[in-house]
């Protein structure tokens, strides 16, 4: 979310026109981080809505197999990594937000790891599926959830790491002040984007919650 | 501890502090090592020949993957994924989000000059909209040839030109190819061109969002064209389910071509919302933003929220094709019938997608050249964001004979044609502005109002459509063929088109032609009127879409529709050769302000700077105040910084 | 301010001139050659319905047109042409939105409702209703639920639903009568005066079954019953086509049918019976599908033997009425 600052401040831009641009840059940030909330939204909601409908019409008795589900212990490993991914984004978001750099950073880092381990067992678990993809409604459904999912833990661990990684190399652009608390427009723009990926962490949790839900319990 | 200083100075150092040697990105390195579209299909290239090797590595014993055709769907779909991954690596796409991972930030580069930026991954919106401005032709004209094939086919109806096959072929290439080229036909070059200037920012909000959307667009259009030399696909751009699973490897084109557009239209549509909603010059208020921008925003909304659904619904496609789901596969579990739903929901809205921006084109030139304020400003934007909120409740209306919830049709027909109430919104705008007008009839207005004579007789007939019973005997056939060609070409290409008469002075600095601009108009109107009008009753005499043979008696009308047809095409070489004329043979300079607009976009220099406004403009009023004496200008530049906005008086210096 | 003509009572004059002419010329010279015609109850009504639009449509279309051809001929940019009003003056007026908003959607809604009631009153419309017709003749549901049950009859006398079975793939239609010992036939015939019930079903793609001068259309899917009505009227030769794109060969996918008179149409029916009993008894008067099911042949598909076991009536048609 931070694409944006940098490459197209006129050079003869008073200080006033700075603000100003620099406020709606800010406020970029925050509407785009909501947007993307809405994106994922509907895609999810479109998955939600093939395995409703393909379960409500149960076509030639084949929406579930008796018996069929995914890997149980997979589905919590992964759950579980991606609320600790969430959890810990929001949290980092607050402590930065009360001033504790290495809170974020430490949080950040583990959230990036539990992301990581998510992404490599969700993976996985491609490989020890009990059933093939087309063998029934749910199957298939499933195999497009898995999907949606690894495309949902990339991006959300590549915004925590990018929002990581900056914080790292914000401190030495800002000549050793702290990115929580400096007013440099780099700073600032860093805050705005930590404040997005929390609440777009927030979604991810609650959307893997009721995708566990849809997909694991029987 | 202490607060770092708030001093103006340093925060400039900070916005360009990685000075030296850290540069991200290699777009504007010169020489053949840089980025640029040369080495993007160069990768693109190498990218297809790795995924279709790997493809065939991994899958490659799989039978029930390569089936009865021999093809191996894995390879063929890796194939097109890794072109794409290639020709945005190779264009440099990728080069920011990678550095991004180790905590970089952009770096202020000098932009590129001259014409090399065009063929880059260049981030100022205004070369984007001219990257997009070609683009969209490519599309147009490939489409319009694929056009001519079919009005070809369809001149005798039982001696064929093409076997059954290739016709099927061309007509869901046609299609395809036209519906994607409408998505961002006007979103794409004037929506990025003239939105930032319009609201007066010098930028917009995700440069980078923006020059991806345009490079993953023309990735589209290599993806899609791909389809023909894998034998096409049979299904025609709706791509219904079980026919779909049946198809060969040109369906994975299709799929991935739309999954490939899609993120294309959710990224322009993303960066195009955001930035209006927070770019906005000072003092330009919701009541003070002009009417085209208001229409971009409708469908920059409809873009990021129904495309993820087009998205999904290609994936589940592909993963039914590549590995083996039954998404759409009754027999096991799936079902059909989720394609139609999910196909139309994102459908729908994408049919205002492609009507919206005309709209908002009509609007925005209407009050130049009627030199009389819009009338119902406010009833205009409510239109259009009425339609936007609207269209997302009407998707079945596209299934009223599929058998799918019969007791919904009453429901789906009373929104459907409660849209044309906020639709109906945009007459009374356009016709309440021609009121006691001083119309100067240039080439734009005449297309403007081309929109007002086509999307009546389209918006009428979708009337016919929406009611159930008359439905039975217009659905699927010529008629409602005609009904959208009405309005999408009949709309958004006749609204395109006045746009590019309307703002090409500003985006390249030369006038077309005004003579083969009338020519241009006049045989595109009548023979557009001409080719599709007989459509209509064609249709109601019994002729289903997409067939080769139809009845003998038929044969008349739709001779005179295809030769009109070609007349048609004809009519777009005319424009093509206007455009050529106009602008590299015999340039005409453009005045600044050649039509005497209001506009912000014409208040900015000409060529427009690097970045648009020598000061941000405070807007002081609200737009297309004409024919007022004494009304402020629409924006204040403080200080002179410009010509000025000119007073409200009629003063033509257009060259007659 | 004298010297400027009435502008709007000039429009208003000419327009509602138009419209009377227009609509009448239609109702009277055009509208009786709608299609579908008059030979189904849905066709009749379908061609009314489409006129009662036509004569809707004509009056807002003349208006817009009358309009701009009035503005193009009087308020162009030449000399003599008073300068445009602007500022407050050039607002629009409220009760000029008001009004333009209150009728269109006046207009709007009416439209809605009288198609509403046009589709429930007239079953459907010959249109697909789905497994579950929700809008039928009388009797014609209990009549098709016998029909799946494998139990139908027709005769000439009284009023009894026929039930046909129309069974689409690529590239033909083919039309099964339960109520003779479910024959097939590649025609479609029907008896005059009587509630035909269409049940739809493809056994490959979709397709669509358009059957032109009867005002039938539905979709045939694959393992699904689409369900639509027509009651016939006139005797005479009809058009059958697909008006769904099923691969190559759409545009081939076409036959024509006829409608007989009651006596003729039993006449036929018994004949055709009779010509084809040595196929029929080995074929399902009634099924939604020729494929092997998953107790079928090939000894189902899933060796475990998860699969619930299920019946030819209810396989496909879980969703069918219940009988």
């Amino acid at each position: 979310m931070t694409d944006t600052y940098k490459d197209s401040t006129a050079p003869n831009a008073t200080p006033e026109e700075r603000e100003f641009e620099f406020r709606s840059h800010i406020g970029s940030i925050w509407t785009g981080g909501r947007l993307a909330i809405g994106v994922a939204t509907f895609m999810y909601a479109s998955l939600a809505f093939a395995y409703f409908y393909l379960r409500s019409s149960n076509n030639s008795h084949l929406w579930r197999i008796p018996g069929q589900l995914a890997p149980l212990y997979y589905g919590w490993t992964i759950l579980i990594c991606m609320l600790v991914m969430a959890g810990l984004g929001m949290y980092g978001h607050s402590r930065l937000r009360k001033g504790f750099t290495n809170d974020f950073q430490v949080a950040g880092w583990t959230g990036v790891a539990a992301g990581l381990i998510a992404l490599f067992f969700q993976i996985w678990e491609l490989v020890v599926l009990p059933f093939y993809p087309g063998s029934s409604g749910y199957a298939s459904t499933f195999v497009a959830f898995v999907v949606m999912n690894i495309m949902t833990i990339v991006f959300a661990t590549y915004w925590l790491e990018t929002a990581v990684a900056r914080s790292l190399r914000l401190r030495k652009e800002l000549g050793g002040t702290r990115p929580e608390l400096s007013s440099a427009h780099t700073a600032r723009s860093f805050r705005a984007n930590v404040s997005s990926m929390s609440y777009y962490l927030g979604y991810v949790g609650i959307i893997s919650i009721g995708f566990f839900l849809m997909f694991y319990v029987q | 501890m202490t607060i770092s200083a708030e001093r103006p100075t340093e925060t400039a150092a900070g916005t360009a502090a990685p000075a030296g040697p850290r540069r991200v990105s290699w777009t504007n390195r010169p020489g053949w090592m840089s980025q640029h579209l040369g080495t993007a299909l160069v990768l693109a290239f190498l990218g297809y020949l790795l995924g279709h090797w790997w493809g065939n590595h991994i899958a490659g014993n799989y039978h029930y993957i390569n089936g009865a055709s021999g093809q191996n769907s894995v390879a063929d779909f890796l194939a097109l994924l890794l072109m794409v991954v290639g020709w945005l690596v190779g264009i440099g796409a990728l080069n920011y989000p990678i550095a991004k991972l180790f905590g970089r930030e952009a770096v202020e580069e000098a932009p590129a000059k001259g014409m090399s930026r065009y063929f880059r991954y260049t981030l100022d919106h205004k070369v984007v909209g001219m990257q997009y401005v070609v683009g969209t032709l490519l599309f147009l004209f490939t489409g319009g040839l694929l056009a001519m094939a079919i009005r070809t086919e369809l001149l005798n109806p039982t001696v064929h030109i093409f076997n059954p096959g290739t016709y099927i072929e061309i007509v869901s290439e046609h299609g395809t190819i036209m519906m994607m080229m409408a998505t961002s036909v006007v979103v794409g070059p004037l929506g990025n061109y003239l939105v930032p200037l319009m609201i007066g920012s010098r930028r917009m909000a995700f440069p980078r969002i923006e020059a991806f959307s345009f490079w993953i667009f023309s990735a589209g259009y290599m993806v899609i064209f791909s389809a023909l030399f894998y034998g096409g696909f049979p299904t025609g751009w709706t791509g219904y389910a079980p026919l779909q699973n049946q198809a060969g490897p040109g369906m994975i084109s299709y799929l991935f071509g739309f999954a490939v557009i899609g993120m294309g239209m959710i990224a322009a549509g993303f960066n195009i919302a955001v930035t209006i909603i927070n770019y906005r010059a000072p003092g330009m208020t919701w009541s003070r933003v002009p009417m085209f921008v208001w229409s971009i925003l409708a469908t920059a909304s409809l873009l990021t929220l129904a495309t993820p659904v087009l998205f999904s619904a290609g994936l589940f496609g592909i993963l039914d094709h590549v590995v083996l789901t039954s998404l759409y596969v009754n027999e096991h579990g799936g079902s059909s019938y989720l394609w139609e739903n999910l196909f139309w929901f994102f459908g729908h809205p994408e049919v205002y997608i492609m009507a919206l921006p005309g709209f908002g084109i009509v609007a925005e030139i209407v009050p130049v050249f009627t030199r009389k304020p819009l009338f119902a400003y406010k009833v205009a934007a409510a239109g259009m964001m009425g339609v936007a909120l609207l269209s997302f409740f009407v998707w079945q209306h596209h299934l009223f004979q599929s058998g799918i919830n019969p007791d919904m049709r009453p429901l789906f027909m009373l929104t459907t044609e409660l849209i044309s109430i906020p639709t109906g919104f945009i007459y009374l705008v356009g016709m309440g502005s021609l009121y006691k007008s001083k119309m100067r009839l240039e080439i734009p207005m005449l297309f403007s109002l081309a929109l007002y004579f086509n999307f009546l007789i389209g918006g009428i007939t979708g009337v016919f459509l929406s009611d159930v019973p008359v439905n039975v005997t217009v659905h699927g056939s010529f008629f409602v063929l005609s009904h959208f060609h009405y309005t999408i070409m009949g709309g958004l290409i006749f609204a395109f088109m006045a746009g590019l008469y309307y703002w090409l002075p500003k985006m390249t600095g030369y006038m077309m032609n005004k003579k083969l601009g009338l020519w241009h108009f006049w045989t595109m109107f009548i023979f557009f009127n001409m080719t599709f009008f007989p459509m209509f009753i064609i249709g109601l005499l019994g002729q289903p879409r997409r067939v080769f043979e139809y009845a003998h008696g038929l044969q008349g009308l739709n001779d005179f529709s295809s030769i009109s047809a070609f007349c048609l095409g004809a009519s777009f070489l005319l424009f093509f050769w206007n455009l050529m004329y106009s602008m590299i043979i015999n340039p005409k300079k453009a005045p600044a302000n050649p039509w005497d607009s209001l506009g912000l976009e014409w208040q900015t220099a000409n060529p427009v700077p690097l970045y648009n406004f020598e000061r941000i403009p405070v807007i002081v009023t609200e737009p297309y105040r004409y024919s007022e004496p004494g009304a402020p200008a629409y924006a204040d530049f403080g200080g002179g910084g410009s010509d000025g906005g000119s007073s409200g008086a009629v003063g033509s210096s257009v060259e007659e | 301010m004298n010297n400027e003509p009435r502008h709007m009572r000039r429009i208003v004059t000419a327009w509602v001139i138009a419209s009377v002419i227009g609509d009448l010329l239609w109702w009277f010279l055009v509208g009786p050659h709608i299609p579908p015609g008059n030979m189904t109850e849905s066709a009749h009504w379908n061609q009314f319905d489409f006129n009662v639009l036509a004569v809707t449509a004509i009056p807002v279309v003349f208006m817009v047109w009358l309009w701009m051809g009035y503005a193009l001929v009087n308020w162009r940019d030449k000399p003599g042409v008073p300068d445009p009003v602007g500022g407050e003056a050039a607002k629009a007026p409220y009760r000029v939105q008001a009004a333009w908003i209150s009728i269109t959607s006046i207009v709007v809604i009416a439209a809605a409702i009288y198609g509403t009631v046009a589709l429930i009153g007239d079953h459907g419309s010959g249109g697909g209703e789905g497994p579950n017709p929700v809008w039928a003749p009388e009797g014609a549901v209990a009549a098709n639920t016998a029909a799946i049950q494998g139990k139908a009859t027709w005769s000439p006398a009284g009023h009894q639903p026929l039930v046909v079975q129309v069974i689409a793939q690529q590239w033909k239609f083919t039309y099964r009568y339960p109520a003779f010992g479910g024959m097939e036939t590649s025609r479609l015939i029907l008896p005059v005066g009587t509630d035909v019930v269409f049940d739809v079903t493809s056994l490959d793609v979709i397709h669509d079954f358009w059957a032109y001068q009867l005002s039938v259309k539905a979709d045939a899917n694959p393992g699904v019953n689409n369900v639509a009505f027509a009651d016939t009227h006139q005797t005479g030769q009809f058009m059958v086509r697909c008006d769904e794109l099923c691969g190559i060969w759409h545009g081939a996918m076409y036959n024509s049918g006829r409608i007989l008179s009651k006596t003729a149409f039993m006449a036929w029916a018994t004949k055709t019976e009779a010509q084809n009993a040595s196929n029929t008894k080995y074929l399902p008067p009634f099924a939604w599908t020729y494929t092997p099911d998953a107790n079928g042949a090939s000894g189902g598909l899933y060796p475990d033997g998860n699969v619930t076991p299920y019946s030819p009536y209810d396989t496909y048609g879980a969703k069918q009425p219940a009988s």
